[in-house]
Protein backbone atom coordinates (compact mmCIF):
# COMPACT_ATOMS: atom_id res chain seq x y z
CA UNK A 1 0.00 0.00 0.00
CA UNK A 2 1.27 3.84 -0.52
CA UNK A 3 1.73 5.20 2.72
CA UNK A 4 -0.62 8.14 4.00
CA UNK A 5 1.99 10.86 4.42
CA UNK A 6 2.14 14.62 4.28
CA UNK A 7 0.08 17.08 5.17
CA UNK A 8 -3.56 15.92 5.17
CA UNK A 9 -5.40 18.91 6.36
CA UNK A 10 -8.76 20.13 4.52
CA UNK A 11 -12.14 21.68 5.16
CA UNK A 12 -14.90 20.25 6.77
CA UNK A 13 -16.72 20.64 2.98
CA UNK A 14 -13.87 18.93 1.25
CA UNK A 15 -13.20 15.72 4.00
CA UNK A 16 -17.15 15.10 4.02
CA UNK A 17 -17.80 15.51 0.36
CA UNK A 18 -14.95 12.61 -0.14
CA UNK A 19 -17.22 10.42 1.80
CA UNK A 20 -18.95 8.51 -0.91
CA UNK A 21 -23.06 7.48 -0.08
CA UNK A 22 -23.48 4.01 1.22
CA UNK A 23 -20.44 4.25 3.09
CA UNK A 24 -19.85 2.23 6.47
CA UNK A 25 -19.05 4.53 8.93
CA UNK A 26 -17.57 4.37 12.79
CA UNK A 27 -18.15 7.40 14.70
CA UNK A 28 -16.18 7.95 17.96
CA UNK A 29 -17.10 9.25 20.93
CA UNK A 30 -20.20 7.72 23.43
CA UNK A 31 -23.47 8.63 23.91
CA UNK A 32 -23.20 12.38 24.65
CA UNK A 33 -19.56 12.96 24.66
CA UNK A 34 -16.58 13.60 21.90
CA UNK A 35 -18.74 12.78 19.03
CA UNK A 36 -17.55 14.22 16.00
CA UNK A 37 -20.48 15.83 16.01
CA UNK A 38 -19.88 18.81 13.48
CA UNK A 39 -18.84 16.11 11.09
CA UNK A 40 -22.02 15.00 11.57
CA UNK A 41 -23.58 18.39 10.97
CA UNK A 42 -21.96 18.32 7.68
CA UNK A 43 -22.80 15.46 6.57
CA UNK A 44 -26.92 16.51 7.31
CA UNK A 45 -25.84 19.18 5.40
CA UNK A 46 -24.99 17.52 1.90
CA UNK A 47 -27.82 15.25 2.69
CA UNK A 48 -25.49 12.10 2.41
CA UNK A 49 -27.64 8.86 2.04
CA UNK A 50 -27.53 5.20 2.85
CA UNK A 51 -24.76 5.15 5.25
CA UNK A 52 -24.28 2.20 7.79
CA UNK A 53 -23.27 3.52 10.82
CA UNK A 54 -21.41 1.81 13.79
CA UNK A 55 -21.35 2.59 16.88
CA UNK A 56 -21.45 0.52 20.66
CA UNK A 57 -23.66 3.55 22.28
CA UNK A 58 -24.46 6.06 20.45
CA UNK A 59 -26.85 9.56 20.94
CA UNK A 60 -27.32 13.18 19.82
CA UNK A 61 -25.33 11.84 16.39
CA UNK A 62 -26.95 9.06 15.49
CA UNK A 63 -30.52 10.25 16.53
CA UNK A 64 -29.73 12.90 14.08
CA UNK A 65 -28.05 11.14 11.32
CA UNK A 66 -31.14 9.15 11.36
CA UNK A 67 -33.68 11.74 11.32
CA UNK A 68 -32.05 13.53 8.61
CA UNK A 69 -32.34 10.20 6.27
CA UNK A 70 -28.76 9.83 6.24
CA UNK A 71 -28.78 6.75 7.37
CA UNK A 72 -30.09 2.93 5.70
CA UNK A 73 -28.46 0.55 8.54
CA UNK A 74 -27.00 1.22 11.95
CA UNK A 75 -25.29 -1.50 13.67
CA UNK A 76 -25.19 -0.31 17.72
CA UNK A 77 -26.23 -1.50 21.11
CA UNK A 78 -27.49 1.75 22.30
CA UNK A 79 -28.72 4.88 21.03
CA UNK A 80 -30.27 6.96 23.70
CA UNK A 81 -29.87 10.51 25.89
CA UNK A 82 -29.28 8.93 28.80
CA UNK A 83 -31.20 10.61 31.74
CA UNK A 84 -30.79 13.87 29.51
CA UNK A 85 -33.96 13.40 27.40
CA UNK A 86 -36.43 10.59 26.53
CA UNK A 87 -36.20 8.10 24.35
CA UNK A 88 -34.10 9.05 21.21
CA UNK A 89 -37.08 10.57 19.17
CA UNK A 90 -35.16 10.16 15.20
CA UNK A 91 -34.15 6.69 15.83
CA UNK A 92 -37.20 5.29 17.54
CA UNK A 93 -39.11 6.59 15.12
CA UNK A 94 -37.07 5.19 12.36
CA UNK A 95 -36.75 1.65 13.44
CA UNK A 96 -40.78 1.73 14.64
CA UNK A 97 -41.65 2.29 11.25
CA UNK A 98 -38.86 0.24 9.56
CA UNK A 99 -37.28 3.03 7.99
CA UNK A 100 -33.89 2.03 8.82
CA UNK A 101 -31.93 -1.69 9.22
CA UNK A 102 -31.33 -2.09 13.12
CA UNK A 103 -28.59 -4.41 13.12
CA UNK A 104 -28.56 -4.51 17.38
CA UNK A 105 -25.58 -5.70 19.22
CA UNK A 106 -24.47 -5.73 22.14
CA UNK A 107 -21.31 -3.33 23.34
CA UNK A 108 -18.31 -5.98 23.41
CA UNK A 109 -19.74 -7.25 20.06
CA UNK A 110 -19.14 -4.08 18.50
CA UNK A 111 -15.76 -3.88 20.01
CA UNK A 112 -14.68 -7.53 19.05
CA UNK A 113 -15.72 -6.90 15.82
CA UNK A 114 -14.24 -3.75 15.20
CA UNK A 115 -11.12 -6.12 17.26
CA UNK A 116 -11.56 -8.62 14.50
CA UNK A 117 -11.24 -6.23 11.47
CA UNK A 118 -7.88 -4.52 13.22
CA UNK A 119 -6.48 -7.87 13.54
CA UNK A 120 -7.33 -9.44 9.80
CA UNK A 121 -9.53 -11.84 10.28
CA UNK A 122 -12.94 -12.69 9.24
CA UNK A 123 -14.25 -13.16 12.91
CA UNK A 124 -13.64 -13.10 16.71
CA UNK A 125 -14.86 -15.69 19.45
CA UNK A 126 -16.78 -13.41 22.23
CA UNK A 127 -16.89 -14.75 25.88
CA UNK A 128 -20.49 -15.54 27.55
CA UNK A 129 -23.31 -14.13 25.23
CA UNK A 130 -25.84 -17.15 26.32
CA UNK A 131 -29.51 -16.43 26.32
CA UNK A 132 -29.53 -13.11 24.84
CA UNK A 133 -32.41 -12.71 21.88
CA UNK A 134 -29.42 -10.64 20.17
CA UNK A 135 -26.96 -13.90 19.53
CA UNK A 136 -30.41 -14.84 17.56
CA UNK A 137 -30.21 -15.22 14.05
CA UNK A 138 -27.17 -13.12 13.66
CA UNK A 139 -24.17 -14.53 15.68
CA UNK A 140 -22.67 -18.28 15.59
CA UNK A 141 -21.07 -20.50 17.67
CA UNK A 142 -18.19 -23.13 16.66
CA UNK A 143 -17.34 -25.45 18.53
CA UNK A 144 -14.07 -24.93 20.66
CA UNK A 145 -10.92 -27.13 18.59
CA UNK A 146 -8.77 -27.02 21.24
CA UNK A 147 -11.17 -28.31 24.27
CA UNK A 148 -14.58 -28.56 25.32
CA UNK A 149 -17.78 -26.83 24.68
CA UNK A 150 -19.25 -24.16 21.96
CA UNK A 151 -18.02 -20.50 21.48
CA UNK A 152 -20.12 -17.16 20.29
CA UNK A 153 -18.65 -15.52 17.14
CA UNK A 154 -18.47 -12.24 15.81
CA UNK A 155 -18.29 -11.30 12.37
CA UNK A 156 -15.67 -8.46 11.88
CA UNK A 157 -16.42 -5.28 11.56
CA UNK A 158 -14.57 -3.19 8.47
CA UNK A 159 -15.76 0.16 8.01
CA UNK A 160 -14.85 2.33 5.43
CA UNK A 161 -14.38 5.35 7.43
CA UNK A 162 -13.63 6.12 10.84
CA UNK A 163 -14.77 9.24 12.00
CA UNK A 164 -13.42 10.92 14.84
CA UNK A 165 -12.81 13.96 16.85
CA UNK A 166 -9.67 14.86 19.17
CA UNK A 167 -8.44 17.75 21.38
CA UNK A 168 -4.57 17.70 19.22
CA UNK A 169 -3.66 16.76 16.18
CA UNK A 170 -0.75 17.54 13.25
CA UNK A 171 -1.46 18.33 9.52
CA UNK A 172 -0.39 14.65 8.88
CA UNK A 173 -2.77 13.13 11.57
CA UNK A 174 -0.88 12.23 14.29
CA UNK A 175 -3.10 12.48 17.13
CA UNK A 176 -4.11 12.76 21.15
CA UNK A 177 -7.02 12.27 22.61
CA UNK A 178 -7.51 13.47 26.32
CA UNK A 179 -9.43 11.76 28.77
CA UNK A 180 -11.31 8.44 27.39
CA UNK A 181 -10.70 7.12 24.22
CA UNK A 182 -14.20 5.21 23.87
CA UNK A 183 -13.79 3.01 21.54
CA UNK A 184 -11.53 5.20 18.85
CA UNK A 185 -7.72 4.23 18.76
CA UNK A 186 -9.45 0.67 18.04
CA UNK A 187 -12.19 2.34 15.59
CA UNK A 188 -8.90 4.14 13.84
CA UNK A 189 -7.34 0.66 13.36
CA UNK A 190 -10.44 -1.18 12.51
CA UNK A 191 -11.57 1.47 9.13
CA UNK A 192 -10.32 1.29 5.89
CA UNK A 193 -9.85 5.52 6.10
CA UNK A 194 -9.72 7.51 9.13
CA UNK A 195 -11.47 11.18 9.32
CA UNK A 196 -9.91 13.01 12.09
CA UNK A 197 -11.70 16.37 13.66
CA UNK A 198 -9.61 18.27 15.76
CA UNK A 199 -10.02 21.20 18.22
CA UNK A 200 -6.49 22.56 17.08
CA UNK A 201 -3.99 21.45 14.70
CA UNK A 202 -0.52 21.82 16.73
CA UNK A 203 3.35 21.80 15.79
CA UNK A 204 4.17 17.98 15.24
CA UNK A 205 7.35 18.69 16.94
CA UNK A 206 5.60 18.92 20.23
CA UNK A 207 4.01 15.94 19.83
CA UNK A 208 8.17 14.03 19.93
CA UNK A 209 8.93 15.18 23.49
CA UNK A 210 5.74 12.60 24.50
CA UNK A 211 5.17 10.77 21.66
CA UNK A 212 3.94 7.90 24.19
CA UNK A 213 0.24 10.49 24.19
CA UNK A 214 0.12 9.77 20.40
CA UNK A 215 -2.80 7.00 20.85
CA UNK A 216 -3.69 7.32 16.59
CA UNK A 217 -0.41 7.37 14.42
CA UNK A 218 -0.39 9.42 11.39
CA UNK A 219 0.29 6.94 8.75
CA UNK A 220 -3.58 5.56 8.93
CA UNK A 221 -5.13 9.17 8.99
CA UNK A 222 -6.54 10.17 5.74
CA UNK A 223 -7.59 13.58 6.50
CA UNK A 224 -7.64 16.15 9.18
CA UNK A 225 -9.86 19.16 9.50
CA UNK A 226 -8.85 21.75 12.23
CA UNK A 227 -12.66 21.96 14.05
CA UNK A 228 -12.69 24.15 16.86
CA UNK A 229 -16.09 23.05 18.81
CA UNK A 230 -16.29 20.18 16.91
CA UNK A 231 -17.61 17.93 19.26
CA UNK A 232 -20.27 20.09 20.52
CA UNK A 233 -23.03 19.75 21.94
CA UNK A 234 -21.22 16.77 23.11
CA UNK A 235 -18.86 16.91 25.76
CA UNK A 236 -14.77 17.11 24.80
CA UNK A 237 -12.75 16.52 27.80
CA UNK A 238 -10.73 19.40 28.88
CA UNK A 239 -12.30 21.96 26.83
CA UNK A 240 -16.00 21.93 27.15
CA UNK A 241 -19.14 19.99 28.77
CA UNK A 242 -22.08 18.94 27.64
CA UNK A 243 -24.38 21.53 26.12
CA UNK A 244 -27.78 19.81 28.32
CA UNK A 245 -29.87 22.86 26.87
CA UNK A 246 -28.75 22.88 23.27
CA UNK A 247 -29.70 18.71 23.46
CA UNK A 248 -33.34 19.78 24.80
CA UNK A 249 -33.93 22.06 22.43
CA UNK A 250 -32.56 19.73 20.10
CA UNK A 251 -34.80 16.99 21.51
CA UNK A 252 -37.81 19.69 21.28
CA UNK A 253 -37.32 20.10 17.88
CA UNK A 254 -36.88 16.84 16.70
CA UNK A 255 -39.45 14.78 18.27
CA UNK A 256 -42.06 14.40 15.15
CA UNK A 257 -40.08 16.42 13.02
CA UNK A 258 -39.70 15.37 9.26
CA UNK A 259 -35.80 15.43 7.28
CA UNK A 260 -36.14 18.82 6.36
CA UNK A 261 -37.12 19.77 9.58
CA UNK A 262 -34.51 18.47 10.82
CA UNK A 263 -32.23 19.52 8.38
CA UNK A 264 -33.06 23.19 8.64
CA UNK A 265 -32.33 22.88 12.92
CA UNK A 266 -29.36 21.70 11.84
CA UNK A 267 -28.27 24.48 9.08
CA UNK A 268 -29.84 27.46 11.64
CA UNK A 269 -28.82 25.91 15.32
CA UNK A 270 -25.64 24.02 14.90
CA UNK A 271 -22.91 26.38 14.28
CA UNK A 272 -20.13 26.74 16.05
CA UNK A 273 -20.11 27.06 19.66
CA UNK A 274 -22.64 29.03 21.62
CA UNK A 275 -22.99 30.30 25.00
CA UNK A 276 -24.67 27.63 26.27
CA UNK A 277 -22.08 24.43 26.32
CA UNK A 278 -21.82 23.11 29.37
CA UNK A 279 -19.21 23.72 32.44
CA UNK A 280 -15.61 22.52 31.18
CA UNK A 281 -14.55 19.43 32.91
CA UNK B 1 -47.50 4.95 45.02
CA UNK B 2 -48.63 4.36 48.38
CA UNK B 3 -47.15 6.14 51.49
CA UNK B 4 -48.80 4.30 53.81
CA UNK B 5 -46.63 3.09 56.60
CA UNK B 6 -45.45 -0.69 56.89
CA UNK B 7 -46.11 -0.73 61.01
CA UNK B 8 -42.33 -1.84 61.28
CA UNK B 9 -40.63 0.34 64.17
CA UNK B 10 -37.61 2.27 62.49
CA UNK B 11 -35.07 5.10 63.84
CA UNK B 12 -35.73 7.51 60.70
CA UNK B 13 -38.82 9.38 60.22
CA UNK B 14 -40.71 6.84 57.20
CA UNK B 15 -43.77 9.47 56.10
CA UNK B 16 -40.64 11.61 54.93
CA UNK B 17 -38.92 8.97 53.17
CA UNK B 18 -38.51 8.87 49.25
CA UNK B 19 -38.23 6.00 47.02
CA UNK B 20 -34.52 7.70 45.31
CA UNK B 21 -33.00 7.95 49.03
CA UNK B 22 -34.57 4.27 50.25
CA UNK B 23 -33.13 2.69 46.41
CA UNK B 24 -29.80 4.62 45.99
CA UNK B 25 -29.70 3.19 50.61
CA UNK B 26 -30.80 -0.31 49.65
CA UNK B 27 -28.37 -0.54 46.13
CA UNK B 28 -25.48 0.81 48.20
CA UNK B 29 -25.94 -2.21 51.43
CA UNK B 30 -25.92 -4.69 48.59
CA UNK B 31 -21.94 -4.21 47.54
CA UNK B 32 -19.27 -5.12 49.35
CA UNK B 33 -15.75 -4.03 50.54
CA UNK B 34 -12.92 -5.12 48.31
CA UNK B 35 -14.89 -5.58 45.53
CA UNK B 36 -14.75 -4.49 41.58
CA UNK B 37 -18.51 -2.66 40.90
CA UNK B 38 -18.97 -1.47 37.50
CA UNK B 39 -22.03 0.79 35.89
CA UNK B 40 -22.88 1.95 32.60
CA UNK B 41 -24.48 4.85 30.82
CA UNK B 42 -27.81 6.25 32.24
CA UNK B 43 -26.82 5.03 35.44
CA UNK B 44 -26.99 8.15 38.10
CA UNK B 45 -28.60 5.35 40.80
CA UNK B 46 -25.52 3.05 40.31
CA UNK B 47 -23.17 5.94 40.65
CA UNK B 48 -24.49 7.72 43.70
CA UNK B 49 -24.72 3.74 45.15
CA UNK B 50 -21.19 3.06 44.40
CA UNK B 51 -20.07 6.60 45.64
CA UNK B 52 -22.08 6.24 48.77
CA UNK B 53 -20.90 2.60 49.74
CA UNK B 54 -17.23 3.79 49.49
CA UNK B 55 -18.20 6.50 51.34
CA UNK B 56 -19.95 3.92 54.42
CA UNK B 57 -19.22 0.34 54.70
CA UNK B 58 -16.85 -0.64 51.65
CA UNK B 59 -13.84 1.85 51.38
CA UNK B 60 -11.80 -0.94 49.43
CA UNK B 61 -14.54 -1.24 46.92
CA UNK B 62 -12.79 -0.45 43.60
CA UNK B 63 -15.31 2.07 41.32
CA UNK B 64 -15.54 1.41 37.63
CA UNK B 65 -17.09 2.53 34.85
CA UNK B 66 -17.74 3.69 31.59
CA UNK B 67 -15.03 6.78 31.36
CA UNK B 68 -12.37 4.50 31.91
CA UNK B 69 -11.57 5.70 35.79
CA UNK B 70 -10.80 3.99 38.94
CA UNK B 71 -12.40 5.37 41.80
CA UNK B 72 -12.56 8.75 40.80
CA UNK B 73 -13.60 11.04 43.36
CA UNK B 74 -15.89 13.64 41.31
CA UNK B 75 -16.41 16.97 42.52
CA UNK B 76 -19.46 17.30 41.60
CA UNK B 77 -21.85 14.52 39.89
CA UNK B 78 -22.69 14.26 36.10
CA UNK B 79 -26.51 13.87 34.46
CA UNK B 80 -24.78 11.43 32.23
CA UNK B 81 -22.60 8.51 33.51
CA UNK B 82 -20.07 8.74 31.20
CA UNK B 83 -19.51 12.43 31.67
CA UNK B 84 -15.31 13.38 31.63
CA UNK B 85 -16.59 14.66 35.31
CA UNK B 86 -16.27 10.97 35.74
CA UNK B 87 -12.51 11.36 35.40
CA UNK B 88 -11.57 13.41 38.31
CA UNK B 89 -9.34 12.13 40.84
CA UNK B 90 -8.61 9.53 38.78
CA UNK B 91 -4.97 8.01 38.74
CA UNK B 92 -4.70 5.31 36.02
CA UNK B 93 -7.34 4.57 33.22
CA UNK B 94 -8.94 1.63 31.55
CA UNK B 95 -10.31 1.16 28.13
CA UNK B 96 -14.18 -0.13 27.87
CA UNK B 97 -13.20 -3.08 26.18
CA UNK B 98 -10.15 -4.05 29.05
CA UNK B 99 -13.36 -3.77 31.42
CA UNK B 100 -15.21 -6.31 29.14
CA UNK B 101 -12.09 -8.25 29.27
CA UNK B 102 -12.07 -8.17 33.09
CA UNK B 103 -15.81 -9.25 33.14
CA UNK B 104 -14.83 -12.12 30.78
CA UNK B 105 -12.06 -13.50 32.89
CA UNK B 106 -14.75 -13.78 35.44
CA UNK B 107 -13.07 -11.25 37.44
CA UNK B 108 -15.79 -8.33 37.40
CA UNK B 109 -17.61 -9.02 40.88
CA UNK B 110 -20.41 -7.06 40.32
CA UNK B 111 -22.33 -4.95 37.74
CA UNK B 112 -25.36 -2.52 38.01
CA UNK B 113 -28.13 -3.01 35.54
CA UNK B 114 -31.59 -2.17 34.60
CA UNK B 115 -34.61 -3.04 32.35
CA UNK B 116 -37.43 -1.67 30.95
CA UNK B 117 -39.14 -4.81 31.40
CA UNK B 118 -37.92 -7.67 34.31
CA UNK B 119 -39.58 -11.15 33.99
CA UNK B 120 -39.76 -13.47 36.91
CA UNK B 121 -36.22 -15.06 35.96
CA UNK B 122 -34.96 -11.61 36.15
CA UNK B 123 -34.43 -11.59 32.68
CA UNK B 124 -34.53 -7.79 30.73
CA UNK B 125 -35.89 -6.35 27.79
CA UNK B 126 -34.49 -2.67 26.99
CA UNK B 127 -34.70 -3.07 23.16
CA UNK B 128 -38.61 -3.06 21.97
CA UNK B 129 -41.89 -3.19 23.17
CA UNK B 130 -44.07 -5.17 21.11
CA UNK B 131 -43.44 -7.71 18.27
CA UNK B 132 -39.35 -7.05 17.87
CA UNK B 133 -39.56 -6.90 14.09
CA UNK B 134 -42.44 -4.04 13.87
CA UNK B 135 -42.26 -2.41 17.56
CA UNK B 136 -44.43 -1.02 18.88
CA UNK B 137 -42.03 1.24 21.29
CA UNK B 138 -38.21 0.93 20.33
CA UNK B 139 -36.23 1.13 23.19
CA UNK B 140 -32.44 2.15 23.71
CA UNK B 141 -31.13 -0.74 23.68
CA UNK B 142 -29.02 -2.85 26.43
CA UNK B 143 -25.76 -1.47 25.71
CA UNK B 144 -23.71 -4.00 27.38
CA UNK B 145 -26.31 -5.41 29.04
CA UNK B 146 -26.46 -8.82 26.94
CA UNK B 147 -22.49 -9.33 27.24
CA UNK B 148 -22.17 -8.26 31.17
CA UNK B 149 -25.43 -10.56 32.44
CA UNK B 150 -23.59 -13.55 30.72
CA UNK B 151 -20.20 -13.45 32.27
CA UNK B 152 -20.07 -10.69 35.10
CA UNK B 153 -20.16 -12.87 38.53
CA UNK B 154 -23.00 -10.48 40.29
CA UNK B 155 -25.45 -8.49 38.37
CA UNK B 156 -27.81 -6.00 40.49
CA UNK B 157 -30.72 -4.98 38.70
CA UNK B 158 -32.44 -2.03 39.67
CA UNK B 159 -35.17 -0.06 38.15
CA UNK B 160 -37.10 3.06 38.94
CA UNK B 161 -40.76 2.02 37.90
CA UNK B 162 -42.91 -1.02 39.56
CA UNK B 163 -45.68 -1.81 37.90
CA UNK B 164 -47.29 -4.97 36.00
CA UNK B 165 -46.51 -3.59 33.04
CA UNK B 166 -42.56 -3.01 34.08
CA UNK B 167 -42.46 -6.59 35.97
CA UNK B 168 -44.09 -8.55 33.62
CA UNK B 169 -44.86 -12.73 32.95
CA UNK B 170 -43.22 -12.99 29.67
CA UNK B 171 -40.75 -10.84 27.47
CA UNK B 172 -41.05 -9.91 23.86
CA UNK B 173 -37.63 -10.19 23.63
CA UNK B 174 -34.49 -10.84 26.40
CA UNK B 175 -31.83 -8.48 25.75
CA UNK B 176 -29.95 -9.67 28.35
CA UNK B 177 -30.07 -12.38 31.12
CA UNK B 178 -27.75 -14.10 33.95
CA UNK B 179 -26.38 -13.67 37.25
CA UNK B 180 -29.14 -11.61 38.60
CA UNK B 181 -28.53 -11.87 42.42
CA UNK B 182 -30.83 -8.39 43.74
CA UNK B 183 -33.63 -6.52 41.36
CA UNK B 184 -34.03 -3.29 43.82
CA UNK B 185 -37.26 -1.00 43.03
CA UNK B 186 -39.33 1.93 44.57
CA UNK B 187 -41.21 -0.76 46.55
CA UNK B 188 -38.61 -3.63 47.05
CA UNK B 189 -36.11 -5.64 46.80
CA UNK B 190 -36.45 -9.03 45.05
CA UNK B 191 -33.66 -11.89 45.51
CA UNK B 192 -33.31 -14.16 43.10
CA UNK B 193 -33.93 -17.92 44.30
CA UNK B 194 -31.25 -19.88 42.26
CA UNK B 195 -32.97 -23.47 42.79
CA UNK B 196 -36.54 -22.01 40.92
CA UNK B 197 -34.58 -19.72 39.08
CA UNK B 198 -36.74 -17.07 40.18
CA UNK B 199 -37.18 -13.60 42.12
CA UNK B 200 -38.64 -13.52 45.33
CA UNK B 201 -39.27 -10.41 47.67
CA UNK B 202 -36.81 -10.34 50.44
CA UNK B 203 -38.06 -7.01 51.76
CA UNK B 204 -40.58 -4.47 51.26
CA UNK B 205 -39.82 -0.68 51.94
CA UNK B 206 -41.26 1.03 54.76
CA UNK B 207 -43.51 3.08 53.14
CA UNK B 208 -45.08 0.19 50.97
CA UNK B 209 -47.01 -2.84 51.47
CA UNK B 210 -47.11 -6.46 51.30
CA UNK B 211 -50.89 -5.69 49.07
CA UNK B 212 -49.09 -3.04 47.18
CA UNK B 213 -46.01 -5.15 45.73
CA UNK B 214 -48.23 -8.11 45.34
CA UNK B 215 -50.42 -5.59 42.61
CA UNK B 216 -47.99 -3.39 41.31
CA UNK B 217 -45.98 -6.70 40.15
CA UNK B 218 -47.07 -8.93 37.18
CA UNK B 219 -46.27 -12.06 37.71
CA UNK B 220 -47.02 -14.04 41.19
CA UNK B 221 -44.82 -13.16 44.08
CA UNK B 222 -45.14 -14.77 47.64
CA UNK B 223 -45.48 -11.56 50.28
CA UNK B 224 -46.59 -13.38 52.76
CA UNK B 225 -44.27 -12.74 56.22
CA UNK B 226 -41.65 -10.77 54.23
CA UNK B 227 -39.81 -8.41 56.55
CA UNK B 228 -39.60 -4.66 56.08
CA UNK B 229 -36.07 -3.04 54.22
CA UNK B 230 -34.71 -1.41 57.63
CA UNK B 231 -34.87 2.29 56.67
CA UNK B 232 -31.85 4.58 56.21
CA UNK B 233 -29.98 5.26 59.22
CA UNK B 234 -29.14 8.74 59.87
CA UNK B 235 -25.47 8.00 58.95
CA UNK B 236 -26.54 6.57 55.86
CA UNK B 237 -28.62 9.56 54.81
CA UNK B 238 -26.07 12.16 56.28
CA UNK B 239 -23.42 10.27 53.73
CA UNK B 240 -26.17 10.26 50.71
CA UNK B 241 -26.66 14.20 51.44
CA UNK B 242 -22.32 14.57 51.09
CA UNK B 243 -21.77 12.29 48.43
CA UNK B 244 -24.78 13.46 45.66
CA UNK B 245 -25.62 16.98 47.46
CA UNK B 246 -27.84 18.05 44.73
CA UNK B 247 -29.68 15.27 43.72
CA UNK B 248 -28.81 13.77 40.61
CA UNK B 249 -30.23 10.48 41.71
CA UNK B 250 -33.74 11.83 41.35
CA UNK B 251 -32.60 12.47 37.50
CA UNK B 252 -34.35 8.92 37.00
CA UNK B 253 -37.50 9.53 38.84
CA UNK B 254 -38.66 12.50 36.32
Amino acid sequence: MTAKIGSKVTGMEEAIAAIPPGSQIALGGNTVHRSPSAAVHELVRQEKRDLTIIKTAGGYDVDLLVGAGCVAKLIVAYVGFENLQGLAPQFRAAVEQGRVVLEEQTCTSVITGLRAAAQGIPFMPIAGMSGTDIVRGRFLSVRNPYGEGEVVTVPAIWPDWAIIHVQEADTAGNARIRGTQFEDVLMSKAAHQVLLTCERIVDGSEFASQPDLTTIPAFQVDMVVEAPGGAWPASCAGCYGVDEAYLAEYYQAASGASPEKIRSFVTQRAVGIPQTAGATP
Amino acid sequence: MSLAASGAASSVDTANLTPDVMMAVAMSRLLRDGELAFHGVASPLPMVAILLAKATHAPNLVYLNITGSIDPTPGHLPHSTVDPLLLQGTRSMITLADAFDLSARGELDTVFLSGVQIDPAGRINMSAIGEYGHPKVRLPGGAGSAFLMSTANRILLWRTRHDPRTFVEQLPFVTGTGNVDRVVTPLCIFRRDPEQNRLVVESIHPYSSAEEVAAQTGFAVDVAGVPTTPAPSEQEIAALERVDPEGVRRLEFS
